[in-house]
């Protein structure tokens, strides 16, 4: 991605007006980008370091002053044997996969529909973007209305088609899917209108080369389409992975967690722990724990889909 | 029965309006429901679903009479003109700041032989800062602003919302800033200019769609911000998420129908800057995902 970046900038970058810039150019140059680096040093990097250092230590929220003690790795090796930790942290990837891979799905789909000559084009997008900008925890609030089993509509529409009364958010197998419903519903706009950006992007000669010599719909939309557009589909799914990994608010409100704890995600258990038991230095290694998941997870998808990308080109 | 080309084609067109129709409803139906619950009697929520005014219950205005004169009409006056107030002062601040770093990476070459790092490295690091999970950053935060006596202060939460708009208005200003020719501001550079003044008066206003797509994006992450806000006031300066999430999870239940006026409250000016300005909002996604 980074290489793909860089070249795309080339062309951009005005590297003449660089070298041939007067030397008053050196100041402005510190000054145009200072205060971004020192707003990011001192309140993004200095508490990412803070709180490793944090992870490290036994600090209770109610005393503050002089209760830091150095205990080691003892924070991580109570983590490891943490039966409610890995609970959560299995919750949080169920979440990703089902919720991204769901808008994905359902994204793809609706960027090919509105990739044709359709009426109502305005009607439509405006339509289709409006969930995406909604405040999640008012979200939240609206899935918990949608989904109770007795007032809310959902289970009234599914009675009427004649299924059965669905427990959607008591039951603790169904609370989890209910929520990666109410995210998709929430998240599938973004994929839908990046992906449409990127569908429109194709060279259409391609396309008219393939129907002319035949191939099916299918076929076009397997060997071309979908190979053309990964670039843009690793980038979309990426980008709603790491946010997916940070799931907060829709819960907080929509199941609180519950029942019992089918529905608690790690950043819910780093905030309990260090609000609610004032247990600073474990919160710190649940978040951080979050942070390798997420770095690993980036990962691991990166290389594999990279390595596939080369497979195709070779 | 053979199909002709135009009438295959019709078919495939009719099929995708369906399928497109289908999906605004699921898009819009839950506001729909929401909208028409906070006109609801408690007796026609409690009934089961009712879904026409008029028709199946009877509206009425007392939700919304209740939201906004009642017992905690303060409360949601405060709440919501703190969000409005931490959302328009900080996007602006974001987008001023990160607009000049945007600038600067594109026009200005630098190279910091610690780390042998280049622009496309300086831009990388930012926004990787919007990449990790804001928890980790997040209990430092709190312990931070309880030092400099910074929590529950509006000063405190413009700069951190400031911080967390940041890397998002640098990624995308920069895009914006790369495709603007040069030539205008070489031009005035070359008459004698500063650097400031050519960037104030002839690249800031180019960019204005730019500027005005990041703005909004940054407004809408910070209005809809429930972390933060939770981790970092309590009182004079918690906003509306907060407040919407704290009266959710009151004991006596939840009341739907004052829930519903309430959770409009916040929805609504989203809405209303989606039907208003869908085209930036577009662009801007489109820009910061895929260039």
């Amino acid at each position: 991605m980074q290489d793909a970046k860089s070249t795309k900038f080339k062309p951009t970058i005005p590297r003449n007006l660089i070298e041939r810039t007067p030397l008053r150019d050196r100041g402005a140059s510190r000054a145009f980008l200072m205060p971004t680096v020192i707003l990011i040093l001192g309140f993004s990097v200095f508490p990412l370091l803070f709180s490793l250092l944090l992870a490290f230590m036994s600090w209770d929220l109610s005393r503050l002053e002089g209760g830091m003690r150095f205990i080691g790795l003892k924070n991580f090796t109570t983590l490891v044997s943490d039966p409610r930790f890995w609970n959560t942290a299995r919750v949080t990837v169920f979440f990703v996969v089902g919720s991204v891979g769901l808008q994905y799905v359902l994204g793809l789909g609706l960027a090919l529909l509105l990739n044709q000559e359709i009426r109502f084009r305005r009607f439509f997008r405006v339509a289709f973007l409006v969930p995406m900008m909604l405040t999640p925890a008012a979200v939240g609030y609206v899935g918990r209305m949608l989904f109770n089993e007795s007032m809310g509509p959902i289970n009234d529409i599914i009675q009427h088609l004649g299924g059965p009364l669905i427990p959607w958010l008591s039951n603790s197998r169904l609370a989890l899917p209910s929520l990666i419903l109410l995210d998709t519903w929430e998240w599938v706009p973004f994929m839908t209108i990046v992906l449409l950006a990127g569908l429109q992007s194709l060279p259409p000669e391609l396309f008219e080369c393939a129907r002319v010599d035949g191939a099916s719909e299918w076929k076009i939309f397997r060997l071309i389409t979908l190979p053309m557009l990964a670039p843009v589909s690793i980038t979309v799914i990426l980008i709603r992975a790491l946010e997916a990994f940070k799931l907060f608010d829709i819960v907080m409100v929509m199941t609180g967690g519950g029942p019992g704890t089918a529905t608690e995600t790690v950043t819910m258990y780093a905030y309990t722990v260090g609000m609610n038991n004032g247990n600073l230095g474990y919160a710190s290694a649940i978040a951080y724990s979050l942070l390798i998941m997420v770095v690993i997870f980036s990962t691991i998808f990166l290389n594999s889909l990279r390595g596939r990308a080369a497979a195709v080109e070779a | 029965m053979q199909l002709t080309l135009r009438q295959t084609r019709k078919i495939k067109l009719t099929i995708t309006h369906v399928l497109l129709v289908i999906w605004a409803i699921i898009c819009l139906f839950p506001i729909y429901w929401v909208l028409i619950t906070s006109f609801k009697h408690p007796i026609a929520v409690f009934q089961g679903p009712k879904y026409f005014p008029w028709i199946d219950f009877q509206p009425t205005l007392n939700a919304w009479k209740f939201l906004l004169t009642g017992p905690t009409s303060a409360s949601v006056y405060r709440s919501w003109s703190n969000s409005a107030i931490l959302a328009i002062s900080s996007a602006a601040i974001a987008v001023m700041i990160g607009a000049m770093a945007g600038y600067a990476l594109t026009r200005f070459r630098y190279y910091w032989s610690g780390l042998k790092w280049r622009n496309n490295n300086i831009a990388f690091w930012i926004i990787s800062q919007r990449m990790l999970p804001a928890v980790v950053v997040i209990l430092p935060f709190m312990i931070m602003f309880r030092v400099f006596k910074l929590i529950d202060t509006h000063a405190g939460m413009i700069l951190a919302y400031t911080v967390f708009n940041l890397p998002f208005a640098v990624w995308i200003l920069r895009d914006f800033f790369a495709g603007l020719p040069v030539d205008l501001e070489e031009s005035a550079l070359i008459d004698g200019a500063s650097r400031f003044k050519a960037f104030r008066s002839i690249v800031l206003p180019l960019a204005a769609p730019g500027l005005i797509a990041t703005f909004l994006f940054c407004l809408v992450f910070t209005w809809n911000d429930y972390l933060f806000a939770l981790m970092l006031t309590f009182s004079k300066a918690a906003t509306l998420p907060m407040f919407i999430a704290g009266e959710g999870t009151q004991s006596y239940g939840p009341q739907w129908w004052y829930l519903s006026a309430l959770s409009l409250l916040s929805i609504a000016p989203m809405i209303l800057i989606t039907l208003l300005v869908e085209r930036y909002i577009t662009r801007g996604l489109v820009v910061g995902a895929i260039k």
